[in-house]
């Protein structure tokens, strides 16, 4: 059975992560920033607490739903960086293998530990929804074999 | 943003900060995933309803037996003891196992209070079946030596398979010429 507090653990983790990345790639973000992520995954660390001390008096909805939105923060800060590379620095390149190596994954693997959840506790979720995402995984998939088939595709014009 | 401006001021080497922040990182994950594993370790208990309960015999009302609202305990408030006859309530009481998968039960003594000179015994047998003829499995005796009384140890375990009643069958004696007496006693039927 999955807790509801996963989805603080893996977007505390989410944080870590970028904390270090952008301590990589320190020249194009603000020298802050590593350090502002530290605080965030502090923070992650500070759910996990909340919910240990309080789990007999907190409902599984509520747990749920204030570990989810954390988790929901965790992916916004990964696309928005990802977006930073993109739009504001205008390094596509970096921002392509980002949006490979870091969001989709990530975000992936966050909507998959989401439905499982979902699956577990009987939840059941739109059609719309899963057929969103059958077709988004369709598209990546597309893309991955023209890619792999013709790498001149991904040279800057 | 005084705290910001501190951090610009700071001229670390990158693998320096790196390293910093790899080893706080590693703190903190390792914290973070302590108090999910322990938070993982709480254990919920949820109330359960009970496989194995008293029902009433054919001799309830002779032996004057209430069940509590829930069946499980019993008070048989109209065994009499006759001086020198033993005297049978074949079926007062009855154990069912009323759930889905078999069960082991015993008789065990509690407590024991009353008269100690007026009586010869009180036997309690737990039967295999409902009938007359229902062959004892185990019982518990409480013997009376004229002066005090010889608890019993609890009985061996015994099987009852889903969905079976087994009878108690209480056996009584008084002494010869006995006077006006009584004694209370309980027992406790086990389940595992």
């Amino acid at each position: 059975m999955l807790l509801p507090e996963l989805f603080a653990l893996l977007s505390s983790d989410l944080f870590l992560l970028l904390s270090l990345l952008t301590c990589l790639l320190e020249e194009r973000f603000p020298k802050a920033i590593p350090y502002v992520y530290q605080v965030a995954a502090l923070m992650g660390f500070g759910h996990l607490l909340v919910s240990k001390m309080f789990l007999t008096v907190f409902d599984e909805d509520l747990r749920f739903w204030y570990n989810f939105f954390y988790l929901a923060v965790g992916l916004a800060n990964v696309v928005a960086v990802n977006l930073y590379l993109a739009v504001s620095k205008k390094t596509w390149v970096l921002a392509k293998v980002w949006s490979a190596s870091v969001t989709f994954p990530t975000v992936f693997i966050s909507i998959f530990f989401v439905y499982n959840y979902g699956y577990l506790q009987g939840a059941t979720f739109p059609l719309l929804t899963v057929d969103l995402i059958l077709i988004l995984s369709v598209a990546i998939l597309g893309i991955a074999v023209a890619v792999l088939l013709s790498p001149k595709l991904l040279r800057r014009r | 943003m005084i705290n910001l401006k501190i951090i610009n001021n700071i001229k670390l080497k990158k693998s320096s900060k790196f390293l910093i922040l790899l080893l706080a990182s590693m703190l903190i994950a390792a914290a973070n995933a302590f108090v999910f594993y322990s938070l993982s370790m709480v254990s919920t208990i949820t109330t359960a309803t009970t496989g194995v309960w008293f029902v009433k015999g054919l001799d309830n009302v002779t032996a004057g037996v209430s069940l509590s609202p829930d069946n499980t305990s019993a008070v048989l408030t109209g065994l009499l003891a006759y001086p020198n006859a033993s005297f049978t309530y074949t079926d007062p009481l009855r154990v069912r196992n009323n759930g889905s998968i078999l069960h082991q039960i015993r008789l065990s003594p509690v407590t024991l209070s009353g008269n100690d000179t007026e009586f010869v015994y009180v036997k309690f047998l737990l039967r295999n079946g409902t009938s007359e003829t229902s062959e004892t499995l185990v019982s518990l005796e409480y013997n009376c030596s004229g002066s005090d009384w010889t608890v019993p140890s609890a009985t061996g375990w015994v099987q009852i398979p889903a969905s079976t009643e087994y009878a108690i069958t209480v056996v009584t004696k008084a002494r010869d010429s006995a006077a006006s007496a009584s004694v209370t006693i309980e027992i406790a039927v086990d389940v595992q």
